[in-house]
């Protein structure tokens, strides 16, 4: 597997999400080397877990279908999943990375058959769906997984489950001989392209979250909606699977707070716009309410606001909601605040709340970590004192889809330049 | 509309300059947290967002004369959840304080006990379960000061059995005239100051 020879007119790509899997096909596309590691047993990074894009409510597949075929097509991208960076020293046009890769315990042997699945019976918490649900411990990490390839939880592979897995395996795909490996690259420049990981809601303590079944972030939304996700796209109650008839989103939480994240994500309003949207078509009784503080929709996504605004059954309302609590025998959530446009104060009820938390960037954490600019709330700065390596997506600045993309490009061509002007 | 009002700085400025922790509220966005979490909530006439909203309007009248200044009970839940870092509390506290200087006293009983806390404090170093309560419940005069007596004799009772109660009079603590000292400097560094 590490036969991958660069030299310092390579460059490397770390994350396998959009901005990574746009960095990397593009530097490729111009005729670069490049390598390209995602942590995750699949390429395609939170877009994967989407339903829908806004503002047009597509499903993200078609695109990273595209991407994936770029990718196949063009032999300058290798790519490793479950691979990690663990070391990075030098400077521009002259890094040693060290690679970590974690053991899959299958073989590109691997035809997807399934019979793994069939005979496995350790369950462990999807990390897909985050923990919503529970996959056995031989898995395909989803339906659209690239590669398509399945992986065995390391907490099997030394037990009688794991050999329950090899001796059903026709074609000797199962290799539970497997351990970390590591391999060293040398490249001219770094494209880190590490995405982000969804603010830890139970943080805000007087929402509840973790504690409230019925209190979901918007991630957990997005999973509940998707026909591949854990409810096969009905959006229920977690506490007692029921149809909601009354659902809150609550804006900002845990974002613009001097006490958390004091940045706005740029993306929380526009997702709950959605999530509305999924809402409304699924149960055309159903009532949503957006508790906001601001919404930030600019530019041509104003439209998508304004049509959101028509139904009539979805009410917004200026206010921080300031608490939660929970009926025990209802699973209700009674919300308090005070509506800021007329001095009131809010007590209303609904039986689920969604919580638009924000983007927290995934920073460069090794040992002895590259000399790198990051701005007071950890984003990447693409410092032009420090060239070499370059953030690329929502390690630069929380922001959606097709920004990412654009920021991408706007990456593949710094690192380009470092390799170029040697 | 309404609440529509013009734009008067002056008074946000007075705030900003003269009233302790005054020039927090610039920082204030307008969410409502403290409003929405606060537990006198119902018993003020403004919550804290209005208050500050009423400070940028210019309505000095409205705000030093509000009783929501003088109800806060410092239980820090505004504190601890505002999203914009503003000390909540000490903003009411302070704005209590600037409108006792200028001759409001939105809520008398609370401005009273308050000034009977502070002169113990000052003068003892400590406080006198029973000849605080005395001096609080008889200034609104005699039968007032028993009828209040009658009603808090339970817990005066409980207070004796724990012996959180003397009957002999609090003695000063040691050093009161250190602690006097220390009073005196805080009371300087202060930009409101003491109530008289």
């Amino acid at each position: 597997m590490a036969d991958v020879q660069t030299t310092n007119q390579s460059i490397l790509v770390v994350g396998g999400g959009m901005s990574g899997i746009t960095a990397a096909l593009e530097a490729a596309e111009a005729g670069y080397e490049v390598v390209l590691v995602e942590k995750n047993p699949y390429l395609g990074g939170r877009v994967t877990q989407l339903y829908q894009y806004f503002p047009k409510l597509c499903p993200p597949n078609c695109g990273l279908e595209i991407n994936f075929r770029r990718m196949r097509q063009n032999p300058k991208v290798r790519f490793f999943t479950m691979a990690e960076v663990a070391g990075i020293s030098g400077q521009e046009g002259d890094y040693d990375v060290t690679v970590k890769l974690s053991p899959r315990y299958v073989n590109e042997k691997c035809t997807c058959c399934g019979k793994c699945t069939e005979v496995c019976e350790v369950e462990i918490d999807n990390p897909f769906n985050y923990g919503m649900d529970k996959i056995k411990a031989a898995y395909l990490p989803h339906e659209f997984a690239f590669p398509m390839r399945y992986v065995l939880d390391p907490s099997i592979a030394g037990t009688d489950e794991g050999k329950k897995c090899l001796d059903v395996c026709e074609y000797g795909a199962i290799d539970l001989e497997m351990e970390e490996t590591s391999f060293d690259l040398k490249v001219g420049a770094i494209v880190w392209a590490a995405g982000w990981d969804p603010f830890d809601a139970a943080k805000v303590d007087y929402y509840g979250f973790g504690e409230y079944k019925n209190v979901i972030t918007n991630v957990m939304m997005e999973r509940m909606a998707a026909p591949s996700g854990p409810t096969e796209g009905k959006i229920l109650r977690p506490s007692d699977k029921k149809e909601p008839k009354n659902i809150a989103f609550i804006q900002c939480a845990g974002s613009r707070d001097e006490n958390y994240l004091p940045y706005c994500s740029g993306i929380c309003c526009l997702a709950s716009l959605k999530h509305t949207t999924y809402v409304r078509e699924l149960y055309p009784d159903c009532d949503v309410t957006i508790f906001f503080i601001d919404i930030r929709a600019l530019d041509r996504l104003e439209d998508f606001y304004t049509k959101v605004q028509e139904d009539e059954k979805v009410v917004f309302i200026k206010s921080k909601i300031a608490n939660i609590t929970e009926d025990e025998e209802t699973g209700g959530l009674l919300l308090e605040g005070e509506n800021t446009r007329t001095g009131e104060q809010i007590l209303m009820n609904f039986d689920m709340v969604v919580l638009a938390t924000g983007m927290v960037p995934n920073k460069i954490e090794i040992d002895a970590a590259p000399d790198v600019s990051y701005d007071e709330y950890g984003f990447l700065i693409n410092d032009p004192e420090k060239t070499g390596i370059y953030g690329a997506g929502c390690v630069r600045r929380p922001t959606d889809v097709a920004s990412s993309v654009q920021d991408a490009t706007a990456g593949a061509l710094k690192a380009i330049q470092s390799i170029a002007r040697r | 509309m309404e609440n529509m009002v013009n734009y008067n700085p002056s008074f946000a400025e007075e705030v900003f300059r003269d009233v302790d922790s005054g020039d927090e509220i610039k920082m204030c966005m307008n969410c409502g947290v403290c409003a929405g979490s606060c537990p006198l909530r119902e018993h003020m006439d403004y919550p804290p967002r209005q208050i500050f909203g009423l400070i940028r309007a210019g309505k000095r009248e409205a705000v030093l004369s509000s009783k929501a200044i003088m109800l806060c009970t410092s239980c820090y839940t505004c504190v601890v959840k505002c999203p914009r870092d503003i000390p909540v509390m000490d903003v009411m506290h302070g704005l209590a304080h600037y409108a006792l200087k200028q001759g409001y006293v939105p809520r008398k009983d609370t401005a009273n006990f308050g000034k009977e806390f502070w002169n113990q404090v000052y003068k003892l170093g400590r406080i006198d379960e029973k000849d605080l309560p005395r001096r609080v419940f008889f200034a609104g005069g005699f039968v007032e000061g028993i009828k209040a007596m009658l009603n808090f004799m339970d817990i005066g009772l409980k207070l004796m059995l724990h012996r959180r109660m003397k009957l002999l009079p609090e003695r000063k603590i040691k050093g009161v005239k250190l602690l006097q000292k220390m009073l005196d400097k805080a009371e300087g560094l202060g930009k409101g100051g003491i109530a008289a």
